[in-house]
């Protein structure tokens, strides 16, 4: 479309039907990032004077409990994308074409995108809590002489147990999509030129299902970097999370909370380019 | 298929573990009778009544909570849809040279963490002025975070909207508003439907916001389940709780499965 073509009001009518939902978008999305980054560093102060500083950077990148944050969320995300994915791909490829039963195990595999995530979490809690089902039971058979302390756990399995209980069906569903458009003809086809099961995979069905892979691993990932509530509720009480650690800092000062929030931003595009990178390097490679 | 039949009982299993241990574990929970507590040496509560149920639902923090919730949800979907419908024809119906990035950076909201929007959210509205009243900042925040699923589902519907029927309903001598009921709202209803009911929902269970934003007196059913999940734990208040918030939500989520397969025909009929 060339701009001599067409008068200019039809432009500004775009613009302003534009205006009302991007426009709303793009103008306060863009506010919250600018005044994370602007407190970060000494501006925007709600409570003083206004002084541009690194000093808050300083101050956070110094402290043990900001980069063990950073290191704690970062395993959180990627463990809980990888396992989510990994758990999930296999399931889309054996629902790929409905049999008998399928739709009710698509639904109970589904059936956690419904459920709030508080809930998810007060649900777990309950039974793992001290005289919980999974503690009646392995003492019942004798696994355990006595009831273990599970909830908020040293490793945080339970954080991660219920992010892969949240994102598995989110997974599922994503990959299901685009496993699904995948036509018999060419699994046939392959089958024909004796790819096995793993071959078939590999050049078939990854290639094709690639870009909605990256989607479920970044949207994953991205979540559970930045996950609070499951953190609180049944997490490891020695570790903190950055959304965690960002609530707790605001309470000190809004410049190190700040901090926490900007990384927290860039760490999630940080993360989201590593899986287009990788995912482009696999494109490449499968299409060999 | 043997394979299959072995795979499927599994996988019923794994149901049973993944749902039914779960759910089950909190309704019995939340019939636990006050009078007896119920001891780690009984498999099932010795006393069940509804009790926990009638206390909760009669406690005035529980209702100011609901009715904070579920008009802050309906304020938020009719706000939200009141500010995509603009976009959402310019990007269904008008093709412009980078309309798939505009499509694009619709998303934003999505992707930055909720935390991070919630709290300098809160900052810039603070410094606007914006927060004499929690509830409407709340609800324009709802609103804003949840415009792109409204946007997607509504570009599509107004994508769907047939020009023939337009320019026949013209030539036939229809007026403006005939040919918008004749034409244009079959095409949009069920788009309409279905994202005021995904805001709605998404309204219903939004965390973040209405904990930062909205705290420390002004509560929702999510805060005060967190609320109680925390500090004041009850293990059968929590569990009738939990239940209020997921069942209406169940409800609205197959109603609203039934909207969008009917939004977007082109899933079910395979027609483009």
């Amino acid at each position: 479309m060339s701009t001599r073509a067409h008068p200019v009001w039809p432009k500004l009518r775009l613009l302003a039907l534009l205006a009302s939902g991007l426009g709303v978008i793009l103008v306060l999305i863009g506010a919250v990032a600018w005044i994370a980054l602007a407190q970060s560093f000494g501006l925007h102060n709600p409570m003083g004077e206004d002084r541009l500083t690194l000093d808050h950077w300083e101050k956070m990148l110094d402290r043990r409990l900001y980069l063990r944050a950073v290191g704690y969320s970062l395993w959180l995300g990627f463990a809980a994308a990888l396992i989510s994915v990994a758990l999930a791909y296999p399931l889309a490829i054996w629902l790929r074409r409905p049999f008998r039963g399928s739709a009710l195990v698509s639904a109970v595999l589904q059936a956690p995108l419904l459920v709030h995530g508080l809930v998810a979490a007060f649900l777990f809690v309950n039974i793992i809590a001290y005289h919980g089902l999974v503690n009646q039971l392995m003492v019942a058979l004798g696994v355990w002489a006595e009831p273990r302390q599970l909830q908020n756990d040293r490793n945080a399995w339970g954080v991660l147990i219920l992010q892969v209980w949240k994102n598995l069906p989110f997974a599922l569903l994503v990959l299901s999509g685009s496993v699904r458009a995948i036509g018999d003809d060419i699994l046939d086809a392959a089958r024909d030129l004796g790819a096995g099961a793993f071959a078939r995979f590999r050049r078939v069905i990854l290639p094709l299902s690639l870009s909605a892979l990256q989607a479920a691993l970044t949207i994953v990932f991205i979540g559970a970097l930045a996950d609070y509530s499951f953190q609180v509720i049944a997490g490891p009480t020695n570790a903190q999370s950055l959304a965690q650690l960002m609530v707790f800092s605001r309470a000190r000062s809004w410049h190190e909370a700040a901090v926490v929030g900007v990384t927290l931003m860039v760490l999630s595009l940080l993360g989201a380019a590593l899986i287009a990178v990788l995912s482009r390097a696999l494109r490449l490679r499968g299409v060999l | 298929m043997t394979l299959n039949r072995a795979l499927f009982v599994a996988l019923l299993l794994i149901g049973t573990l993944w749902l039914a241990l779960p759910f089950g574990m909190a309704i019995l929970w939340s019939l636990v009778d006050a009078s007896t507590p119920w001891t780690p040496d009984h498999i099932l509560p010795p006393a069940i009544s509804l009790d926990r149920w009638r206390n909760m639902l009669g406690n005035p923090v529980l209702q100011v909570a609901l009715l904070n919730s579920y008009l802050l949800a309906p304020t938020a979907a009719l706000m939200t849809l009141t500010l995509t419908l603009p976009t959402a024809y310019a990007l269904g119906r008008i093709p412009f040279r980078g309309r798939e990035i505009a499509r694009m950076l619709t998303l934003l909201p999505l992707v930055v963490p909720g935390f991070v929007t919630a709290i300098f959210l809160t900052a810039l509205l603070h410094r606007i002025g914006f927060t004499g009243s929690r509830f409407w900042a709340v609800a324009f925040s709802h609103a804003l975070l949840f415009l792109p699923y409204a946007i997607r589902i509504l570009s599509v519907s107004f994508e769907q909207v047939r020009q023939d029927h337009i320019d026949a309903a013209r030539d036939l001598g229809a007026s403006p508003l005939a040919r918008f009921r004749v034409a244009w709202l079959p095409a949009l209803k069920p788009g309409l439907l279905a994202a005021f009911l995904i805001v709605f929902i998404q309204s219903i269970e939004e965390f973040a916001i209405a904990f930062i934003l909205g705290s420390p007196d002004f509560t929702t059913i999510p805060t005060l389940l967190y609320a109680r999940l925390g500090q004041d734990f009850v293990r059968p208040d929590a569990a009738v709780l939990s239940l209020i918030l997921v069942l209406p939500n169940v409800i609205l989520m197959l109603i609203l499965e039934q909207l969008l397969r009917s939004a977007n025909p082109s899933l079910s009929s395979g027609k483009g």
